[in-house]
């Protein structure tokens, strides 16, 4: 069988065909045992296909899941190259005296505003399966945008002319 | 005079003495940084009111409200709506408020007859935020809010526009 003919029976699978052709199609099928079954062969696999497509949802914004693929991409960007390599005693020599100095008085700090609680953490987030957040660091935002629908707004300040 | 070896022993001696001079000296600067640190870290203690303001917006894609009473939000802000994923081009203050909360303490803010905020000040610009929709609990926060950062709630307002409550410490 060629190329042609697997495309036609294909075709006439997925009810592409006009009439005529149609039935020329349904005609060979009647005689050609090869026609037969590659004809169930393609049916079992456009059934089996039918099965897998389940919709994938996001649980966030088209805008909000590629933009924070752009703004990774941006920040991956923006980073240098690696730094050149320098011998492990001359990093050490510069830097290990004034980095212990400067550990030691951060720690001291960072202990006594804790109220020796020790360091809280930064955030915790938001209890609520239908919010989700968004940061941007280099703005020191915070957003949390609750997906409910509109009809639940809480602000009910809106202009009466917007409202549906 | 001394013999050849008691002079090189002197020699060491004097050596080692100007070494430790000169370590200790170098390690001065640092001993007293180190004491002011911890004089400063004493007498550091928690701010006892947080100063917080609390802005209602409305987002539409209009370039004038129909309210006479909205405003166009200020530049700073609306740059940080605008960086953020949103679809809303323009953004209208519908209400302000500013306050303290006293350390330890929470404060209810109303924002709209639906809308009302309760933030509970936990110390070290620490706060808990909770915001209540038509006096139920929608959702709570908790995170640290330093004067350079924004917290913002948001969701979906009727006719594809948008609500925000902006949460920041006043300038």
């Amino acid at each position: 069988m060629d190329y042609d003919a697997q495309l036609k029976l294909q075709a006439y699978l997925d009810g592409e065909l006009p009439e005529a052709e149609a039935r020329e199609v349904a005609n060979w099928l009647a005689q050609d045992r090869e026609a037969i079954a590659l004809f169930a062969e393609l049916r079992n696999t456009r059934q089996a296909l039918v099965g897998l497509e389940v919709g994938v949802t996001l649980p966030e914004s088209r805008e909000f899941f590629w933009s924070k693929i752009e703004r990774e991409i941006r920040r991956q960007e923006q980073l240098g190259p690696p730094a050149r390599s320098v011998p492990f005693f001359s990093a050490w020599r510069r830097w290990l005296v004034p980095a212990g100095a400067v550990a030691a008085a951060a720690l001291a700090v960072l202990v006594g505003l804790s109220g020796g609680s020790g360091v809280s953490l930064v955030e915790t987030a938001v209890a609520d399966p239908a919010a989700f957040t968004y940061h941007d660091f280099s703005t020191g935002t915070t957003l949390v945008w609750f997906s409910y629908p509109a009809d639940d707004e809480l602000a009910d300040n809106t202009p009466a002319a917007t409202v549906q | 005079m001394t013999s050849l070896p008691t002079t090189l022993l002197l020699l060491q001696s004097s050596n080692l003495s100007m070494r430790r001079q000169t370590f200790s000296t170098a390690l001065r600067p640092w001993f007293w940084a180190w004491v002011v640190m911890l004089a400063v870290n004493g007498l550091a203690a928690p701010a006892a009111d947080l100063k917080l303001e609390a802005l209602l917006i409305w987002g539409t894609n209009e370039q004038t409200s129909p309210d006479a009473n909205h405003k166009p939000v200020g530049p700073k802000l609306k740059k940080k709506l605008e960086e953020l994923p949103l679809k809303w081009t323009h953004y209208f203050e519908v209400k302000r408020i500013q306050f303290d909360v006293p350390l330890s303490n929470a404060r209810k803010v109303p924002l709209s007859e639906k809308c009302e905020l309760e933030v509970k000040n936990l110390g070290h610009s620490k706060i808990e935020v909770t915001l209540f929709g038509k006096g139920k609990q929608v959702a709570t926060r908790t995170q640290e809010l330093s004067k350079e950062d924004t917290l913002i709630l948001g969701g979906n307002a009727p006719g594809a526009t948008s609500w925000f409550v902006v949460l920041r410490r006043p300038e």
